[in-house]
């Protein structure tokens, strides 16, 4: 019987993680691409949204500790070989900035209604100056530039968490880390898609908005694709523990999982969504401009993503570094020693 | 360190494996001296299952535990440094700075890190460190009744481990791993 010392909660930590990364990072191409404003509403809200999942994820990581009161210990040191310590001190910057950077994209009139509470008031003060004179604008493109790649640094560390483990075959692999990153980069995308979808300003746009996001998206999924791939024929043509591993997903119990739920409906059926949508914008068509199916597309591509690291936290803890296993299966009559 | 030149020991254990018949007192020894909860157990017993083909039958038993390796896995992914190295090679967990998070369940390749959830603690061999500070050797390889466990001072080229090694074929677990156990099998 296998029993998982990680669970749902390191699940959805890791995806709420790399959504957030994935949101802050589109957010921070937002202010660069396309000249000063040009994407002004994907930038805000992917400011806006980007700090909370990874505050809630790291909630939820410090819920699954056995003990929790001690934590802060994490911030007492540093241990250069830990992934996981690494991994700490990065989502505090990155909370801490993409926080700030949230609080940079407020519009005027919000921090004025801030500005004007009694209980808020010292600490608006304290912070006025962000907004004076051309300071926000400044500010705003230097945490744009630093959350890029505090970002990927971020959804990095989702997946080298898991894949700096030798002693489990499945996610010691090579590309496990940038089937993360690109995973994440894409449910942060999805993410703003259906956000953006119900803001006021994305009909105004005329569809430009949408092109970037379905552009960035479909890069993404595409990247994803072709990690699966050479993840799967390199774990073939691995040693055998690795191989043996493979099984979870090719004949094993994660294979109807990973097949229909996470290349099925969570990569190809949202990429055959984009690439349907992004048609019309592309080559001046009349566009769909259906909520309908931006948001089925955005909430596949979330699924799959939840889907995928179940599928990768609950399959590689059932592999083990164990090439003897694999010999056993071959049913050869092992000599006696 | 070099032989005669310090006092660092380099404690390990090593098992005769043919000496093991499964008995598993070293199991209930472990679990009486160190006070270990049910289901967990910090040691256990591998069996081969039965090997060869009729009339020339056999198996054997290998008693593991924590390898207390050169190159723990467990140490290296320790987000706190709880995880940490004796001189003398233990392998130990400082309770007051883990947090449990279970890192060093995942990367153990000898799976043989448990929750203790009684205690809230992680339960791993220690080689019975305060009975070795008393002088006294590991609660295991005293009950070892078919007298296959050996316990000792790798660097005392007197001792009775190293002369085991030294005498006879050994092996460790998972050598592949490049953890460099210091718990060893001679046959």
């Amino acid at each position: 019987m296998e029993s998982f010392q990680w669970g749902w909660l390191i699940v959805v930590y890791l995806f709420l993680g790399g959504l957030g990364a994935g949101a802050s990072f589109v957010s921070g191409l937002a202010v660069y691409l396309g000249g000063r404003d040009a994407y002004r509403n994907i930038a805000r809200w992917g400011a806006y949204i980007a700090p909370f999942p990874v505050m809630l994820g790291s909630g939820l990581l410090i819920f699954d500790l056995f003990r929790p009161w001690n934590f802060y210990r994490l911030f007492l040191t540093l241990e250069p070989t830990s992934p996981m310590s690494i991994g700490s001190w990065l989502l505090l910057i990155f909370t801490g900035t993409s926080l700030f950077n949230a609080f940079l994209w407020l519009p005027r009139e919000t921090k004025g209604w801030l500005l004007s509470r009694r209980r808020l008031r010292r600490w608006m003060r304290g912070l006025e100056w962000t907004w004076r004179g051309d300071n926000e604008e400044k500010l705003r493109s230097v945490l744009a530039a630093l959350g890029l790649p505090l970002s990927a640094g971020v959804g990095l560390y989702t997946g080298i968490l898991l894949g700096a483990i030798p002693a489990r075959p499945f996610w010691n692999t090579p590309m496990l880390a940038q089937l993360f990153l690109f995973s994440a980069f894409s449910t942060g995308t999805a993410a703003l898609i259906v956000l953006t979808s119900f803001t006021r300003e994305h009909a105004l746009t005329g569809g430009r908005d949408a092109k970037l996001l379905y552009t960035l998206d479909i890069l993404l999924i595409c990247l994803e694709i072709l990690i699966i791939v050479p993840f799967i024929l390199h774990a073939y043509l691995a040693t055998s523990s690795i191989q043996h591993s493979l099984r979870l997903i090719l004949g094993g119990p994660y294979t109807v999982l990973f097949w229909i739920g996470v290349v099925g409906l969570g990569l190809l059926v949202p990429l055959a969504l984009e690439a349907y949508e992004i048609y019309p914008l592309l080559f001046k068509r009349q566009a769909h401009h259906s909520r309908a199916l931006e948001v089925a597309s955005g909430l596949l591509v979330l699924a799959g993503g939840l889907l995928l690291r179940y599928v990768f936290v609950f399959g590689g803890q059932m592999s083990h570094f164990d090439p003897g296993a694999a010999i056993a299966l071959a049913g050869g009559a092992v000599a006696l020693p | 360190m070099k032989q005669g030149q310090g006092r660092i020991k380099r404690y390990a254990m090593v098992v005769e494996v043919k000496k093991c018949f499964n008995c598993k007192g070293c199991v209930v020894a472990c679990r009486a001296e160190n006070n270990v909860p049910l289901p967990i157990s910090r040691n256990w017993i591998e069996e081969s299952g039965i090997r060869g083909r009729y009339p020339f039958l056999g198996q054997t038993f290998e008693p593991a535990a924590c390898n207390h390796c050169e190159r723990p896995p467990c140490e290296r992914v320790c987000p706190t440094g709880a995880t940490y190295r004796t001189p003398e090679g233990i392998v130990m967990v400082d309770n007051r700075k883990c947090i449990g998070c279970k890192y060093c369940i995942q990367a153990c390749p000898y799976q043989a890190r448990s929750v203790n959830r009684r205690d809230k603690v992680i339960e791993k061999c220690t080689f019975c460190i305060h009975r070795l500070e008393e002088g006294r050797i590991p609660a295991c390889v005293e009950t070892c009744m078919g007298g296959a466990r050996h316990f000792g001072d790798l660097n005392d080229p007197d001792s009775e481990v190293a002369r085991l090694l030294a005498h006879k074929d050994s092996y460790v677990k998972k050598s592949e791993a490049g953890t460099r156990p210091a718990f060893y099998y001679v046959f």
